[in-house]
């Protein structure tokens, strides 16, 4: 990396806290009292995450956020992997078919399928549980489309060594495909993890009972319905919202760059 | 045999998933948009194209698409222009450019609810930030969220503040695949910067601007989490967009019928654009030789 103008470094990075600036005063917000933020004084206190978490259930959204994007994440990687590896390696009847119908998913709007998903879940018995939360969001076009992608550029000499050792073909998928295609993989997962922990409509939607909210439609509830005499405590509301934004934003440090980088493979496609 | 069927054993429970969630769900949704239902009446009698025809009569839906329409063509010039004017200065591989792309990529990965929340506060009325610095420099406090131009305006920026590291991004890797080569040329006709930009930067990274248009437009029609939280579609209408009514007719007022025709005109409407992107694309995006 090339040494930087100490100017031009400065003002740049004003811009960005500048940008920023309303996330960023938002968390410190949310360690301030009610009182001291509404009189203009400061006053450090934790009392806002003691309330959000105590009085208002929020380690309960995040446990339920964790659950619900961590499975969907697990699940739905397992699945679009394993398609992938069949879109990759074999020439089937139908295969391409199959592959268009996978592809296509990616131009239709998923608001079609609000209703009609609501109602088949109803008929399982399926909605107020993980299960329904989780299931409308396993299969991912896109995800299936990249690594198949990246599964067709590992040569297939990998796969026929392993063969000839006497693998069957989950194994080779298992043994050989995936430790190579590992950074693919881990990419899909990041994008698939933030999209569900950001889920907001489906979780609206198919939840009505107050235990299994994500965080999402707790942060949305707390801040559209609890004012009750008329005045938000955006103090508390802020804290929530901390809960809320941190964990990607304490990934999103970490992996930034990976994040980026399938964000632009995916962009190429 | 068991070799034979070994492809369709992997492709399947990724099929199943898409057939029962995603392919069935459309014509559910088509044939439910010919019926009159409430949800719990044991009949959905069939009713042909009443509920089309209740639509494209109802004040409501013409009011959605109208408030849809102006926001998608405000806030998606907005975002390409600003974008591509940012990736251009951030080309360069230095530490500060990198930052800079990591803090205006970082609301893009941040949840939508919470960028709503936070912003509902920077432009409430009586405690937020927009307020106290006009107040601060002697302007008197606006109802930003209450002015129902003023709150369209608002919904626009916070959407465009979202997107635009995405944008950035995906302009960043276009302008980084144009060949050096071409700028040294350009350099060596004596070109100025800004005619450079004009004549050689636009028209090579356009298969990244149709890219981009096309999914923006997409996701423009598609808006409804901050709507939802920052103005449920008010003041008086003034922010209703087209998903947030199909919320409502759907699941408030629970009109089966009518929010089905609602979801399937917006499907063939955006079915229709993302063709278009792929014939376009298809077409336009060879420009290396």
């Amino acid at each position: 990396m090339k040494p930087e103008n100490p100017l031009l470094a400065l003002l740049a990075l004003t811009a960005g806290v500048l940008f920023l600036s309303p996330v960023l005063y938002s968390i410190w917000m949310s360690f301030q009292t009610a009182d001291a933020y509404y009189t203009g004084k400061l006053d450090f206190t934790l009392s806002n995450y003691e309330m959000a978490i105590g009085q208002y259930n929020f380690a309960r959204y995040l446990l339920n956020s964790v659950i619900v994007s961590g499975l969907v994440t697990i699940v739905g990687l397992a699945v679009a992997t394993m398609a992938a590896f069949a879109f990759a390696r074999y020439r089937f009847p139908g295969g391409n078919l199959m592959f268009g119908a996978v592809v296509a998913t990616l131009m239709i709007p998923s608001h079609i399928t609000l209703i009609p998903n609501y109602l088949t879940l109803a008929n399982a018995g399926l909605l107020d549980t993980y299960a329904g939360l989780i299931l409308p969001a396993i299969s991912n076009g896109f995800a299936a489309f990249f690594l198949r992608q990246y599964i067709r550029g590992i040569p297939r000499a990998l796969d026929e060594a392993a063969y000839m050792d006497g693998a069957t073909p989950l194994q080779v998928l298992w043994r050989v495909i995936v430790p190579i295609a590992k950074p693919a993989i881990l990419s899909m997962g990041l994008y698939i993890f933030i999209t569900e922990w950001n889920n907001y409509i489906w979780p609206l939607v198919a939840v009505g009972r107050e235990d299994l909210y994500t965080l999402q439609i707790g942060l949305a509830r707390l801040y559209r319905i609890d004012p009750g005499e008329g005045v938000i405590n955006w103090p508390l509301v802020m804290a929530a919202s901390t809960i809320t934004i941190l964990p990607v934003l304490l990934g999103f440090i970490f992996v930034e760059r990976h994040l980026v980088r399938g964000i632009m493979m995916g962009a190429v496609k | 045999m068991l070799r034979r069927l070994t492809p369709y054993l992997f492709a399947l429970p990724l099929l199943s998933f898409i057939a029962v969630f995603t392919y069935i769900p459309i014509l559910q949704s088509l044939n439910l948009s010919f019926r009159e239902w409430d949800f719990l009446s044991p009949t959905k009698p069939f009713v042909g194209l009443d509920n089309y025809r209740l639509l494209l009569d109802s004040r409501e839906f013409w009011n959605a698409l109208t408030v849809t329409s102006i926001f998608a063509v405000i806030s998606v010039p907005l975002r390409l222009l600003l974008a591509l004017f940012i990736a251009s200065r951030l080309l360069r591989e230095t530490l500060v450019s990198r930052l800079m792309r990591g803090a205006l990529f970082l609301p893009s990965v941040t949840s939508t609810v919470a960028i709503a929340v936070v912003f509902s506060w920077v432009f409430s009325t009586d405690y937020g930030m927009m307020n106290a610095l006009l107040t601060g420099l002697g302007f008197s406090k606006v109802a930003w969220l209450q002015e129902p131009q003023l709150a369209l305006g608002v919904l626009i920026f916070v959407n465009t503040w979202k997107q635009l590291g995405y944008d950035i991004i995906i302009y960043i890797a276009g302008l980084q695949a144009i060949p050096g080569e071409l700028y040294d040329a350009a350099a060596v006709d004596g070109g100025k910067r800004g005619h450079v930009f004009r004549r050689v930067t636009v028209p090579l990274v356009m298969p990244t601007t149709y890219f981009l248009l096309m999914i923006s437009v997409i996701e423009a029609f598609q808006v409804f989490t901050i709507v939802d939280v920052m103005t449920g579609g008010g003041p008086a209408g003034a922010t209703d967009m087209l998903v947030n009514m199909l919320y409502r007719v759907g699941f408030t007022l629970f009109d089966i019928g009518l929010g089905s025709a609602l979801a399937v005109l917006l499907f063939i409407f955006l079915i229709a654009l993302a063709i278009f992107k792929a014939r376009v694309l298809g077409r336009k995006v060879h420009y290396e030789a």
